[in-house]
């Protein structure tokens, strides 16, 4: 890929049109593609600080040190083999996963692992691949996916990573099938070269269909993940996502949703932010049809200098669509937490019914909260409200557990587990909501009593 | 002697305004005491400050606990110690399951004193037992930690807590207040089973009729920050005929 331009680029999106590579075996169509969105993202660089999206995250150590993604196709396949054993994932990454394994699509470095993963003997009318592969067999979908943000203001890195996504998922249902359990996509990064990881995903559902989906993130190292999905719920479909963060303690996790639904369909959203450095965790979602019901949930734990974003954009289009939004944040020692959230209601977007809460327990006198819920109407026929909070544990709670005999340390710990607790209330499956607590509380014991 | 507490001067930390005024009290192994008082006395500052509230802060006077400077002692020592503070008002905690708690509370007082910790079914089957007693459903400890409990159903689950837990002094901050009387008689009977000769009750009350269930063998009159008056149970009696505008400095 040539890196002479005729625009200016801006010098910390250089060293990633350094290291753009085409990739000869790739179909015109999609390296056009590519081209147009390295551009993009080459004029645009790094989002702005000033401006409000992208306001509460400190990027400067990415822009310091770039992690270029690894450049040819024939690398990335030797380092994910070489680093991962076949058949089994790397004990200190596999708890992320779920322990009983169903279907199950494991990414390595960015890279489909066959090895590590079920997905044959899926029910008629589900079709899970990777993306790499869809491109010749489902250009349609790569397309689709590729979509997904592409006109969005702000989303520079969703451009980077259309030009340089070297795989991902995608799960097709045709109409009318209800899966009830999980499908899940397991994000590893082994850790063998500081790189950047870029995945491009597409969930398409089908009218009526219901379909679970489970994925996790999990890596050692030092590695930036920017990872994109695209979800298109056709009429009356439903799906419910699970989104596990548990990357590694150096690790950068940028990562964005888009989702468009159809009349009556029905997205469950629900992210637990666990690890990873510093994370942004953003979902877009258009109403287009009426009667469309999202429900976006997640909960976040930061600690030390974790700087932890959840950004959620909800825009009513159509009439008698309802949202519903809850979000708890923790953050303790130096780290920094926000959440971001603005609801949309159109013009014409009659009866629609959106509620949001954000609650943030700020326990440290270095640690950070920021959470601003925003509400923009331009419809008169609707329910639209927005709660924010953030505040310390409750000292009557805490004393009455100390004063039974529990040291201060561990009743602190309860108190923030039940914090975070309650977020995961909403989750289903019930297998789902334990492997969530399960991993919570594994994560909670590694806290140490802020100074 | 199992509490001695000497002159002691407690105010609370934001107001700075004096509430206890040189308090003395001394409590032995197997006693009952009850210590009595009208609203703005100090009995609940004085609750708090032998639990180890904070926000309170005491200024002069000393407290000690089986021989143990008491209030150099954090709150979770001391109930690991065997103290055990039954609230006038018991706090809700959502999200913190009942049984989890007690579980957790019970295991750190024996991990204190080297005893082996109870597994899931031991402590089952020693909750069963007291549950019966104190007349609580087990879909109450089902619930986080006194949500949804109406009063009462609060109040017993204090002196449930104090039956798992056995303490060595435990002090029962106005147990009765808000209790009709059949439930009043099913904590009055669950105090009463816990009578033990190492063990030691001081009950915190403003009226007398608790005192009809639960017999003290000694009887306090606190007022304005001081114990003004001693005696016996009949002490009690004459505090109910006569008020306690006719105590102490009033007198």
């Amino acid at each position: 890929m040539s890196a002479v331009v005729d625009f200016p680029v801006r010098p910390e999106a250089r060293p990633y049109l350094d290291a753009a590579c085409a990739d000869p075996g790739e179909p015109d169509w999609l390296a056009s593609r590519r081209r147009r969105a390295l551009a993009r993202f080459a004029e645009e660089g790094f989002p702005r600080r000033r401006g409000e999206a992208w306001r509460y995250l400190d990027l400067r150590a990415l822009a310091e040190a770039p992690l270029p993604p690894v450049s040819r196709p024939a690398e990335r396949a030797v380092s994910a083999e070489r680093a991962v054993s076949a058949g089994a994932m790397p004990p200190r990454l596999a708890g992320s996963a779920l322990a009983q394994r169903g279907f199950r699509l494991v990414l390595v470095d960015g890279r489909f692992s066959p090895a590590l993963s079920t997905t044959a003997d899926l029910p008629d009318g589900v079709r899970l691949s990777s993306t790499a592969n869809a491109i010749a067999g489902a250009p349609d979908a790569v397309g689709t996916a590729l979509d997904a943000l592409s006109d969005a203001p702000d989303q520079p890195f969703a451009a980077l990573n259309a030009a340089l996504f070297s795989d991902g998922f995608v799960l097709e249902v045709a109409p009318g099938i209800v899966l009830e359990e999980p499908i899940e996509i397991v994000h590893l990064a082994s850790g063998a070269a500081p790189a950047s990881l870029h995945s491009r995903s597409l969930v398409r559902i089908g009218a009526q269909s219901r379909v679970r989906l489970f994925e996790s993130f999990a890596g050692e190292g030092r590695y930036w993940r920017n990872d994109v999905v695209a979800l298109r719920l056709g009429p009356g479909a439903g799906l419910d996502r699970v989104v596990l963060v548990e990357e590694a303690g150096a690790a950068i996790h940028l990562a964005a949703t888009d989702a468009e639904l159809g009349a009556a369909a029905r997205l469950g959203s629900f992210v637990l932010l666990l690890g990873g450095r510093t994370v942004r965790h953003e979902i877009a979602v258009h109403s287009t049809g009426e009667g469309a019901r999202c429900r976006l949930d997640g909960a976040f734990l930061a600690t030390q200098r974790q700087q932890v974003n959840i950004v959620t954009t909800v825009h009513h289009m159509a009439a008698q669509g309802e949202t519903r939004e809850s979000f708890k944040g923790v953050a303790v020692d130096r780290a920094q937490g926000a959440f971001q959230g603005r609801i949309t209601v159109h013009p014409g977007a009659q009866k629609t019914d959106a509620h949001m809460l954000s609650r943030n327990l700020l326990l440290g006198a270095h640690a950070a909260i920021d959470t601003k819920p925003e509400l923009e109407i331009f419809a008169d026929d609707v329910k639209c409200s927005h709660g924010a909070a953030v505040g310390d544990l409750d000292e009557a709670a805490l004393f009455y557990l100390t004063a039974r005999g529990i040291p201060r340390e561990e009743a602190r710990q309860m108190l923030i587990a039940a914090f975070l607790g309650e977020a995961l209330d909403s989750v289903v499956p019930a297998v789902l909501r334990e492997h969530l607590s399960t991993r919570l509380a594994r994560r909670l014991k590694e806290l140490e009593e802020p100074a | 002697m199992m509490l001695e507490i000497r002159n002691l001067h407690a105010r609370l930390a934001d107001e700075g305004r004096e509430i206890l005024k040189g308090v003395d009290l001394a409590v032995s192994a197997g006693e009952v005491h009850a210590i009595m008082g009208p609203n703005g006395s100090g009995k609940s500052t004085l609750a708090a400050v032998l639990a180890g509230r904070d926000g309170c802060q005491v200024t002069q006077g000393s407290v000690s606990y089986l021989g143990r400077d008491l209030l150099a002692m954090p709150a979770d020592e001391r109930a690991r110690e065997g103290l055990f503070l039954a609230f006038q008002y018991p706090v809700e905690i959502p999200g913190v399951n009942n049984m989890y708690f007690l579980r957790t509370a019970l295991n750190a007082g024996r991990r204190h004193r080297g005893e082996p910790e109870l597994d899931a079914g031991q402590f089952l089957r020693a909750v069963r037992a007291k549950l019966k007693e104190l007349d609580i459903g087990e879909d109450l400890l089902q619930r986080a930690v006194n949500v949804g409990f109406s009063g009462g159903e609060k109040k017993r689950n204090e002196i449930f807590q104090m039956a798992m837990l056995e303490p060595l002094l435990a002090i029962l901050d106005e147990t009765d207040s808000g209790l009709d009387i059949d439930a009043l008689r099913v904590v009055a009977a669950g105090v009463n089973r816990q009578r033990a000769p190492d063990r030691a009750i001081i009950m915190i009350t403003h009226y007398q009729r608790l005192l009809d269930y639960v017999e003290p063998d000694r009887v306090h009159v606190l007022q304005d920050g001081r114990i003004v008056e001693s005696g016996d149970k009949t002490l009690a009696v004459e505090l109910e005929r006569r008020g306690y505008s006719t105590f102490g400095d009033a007198a």
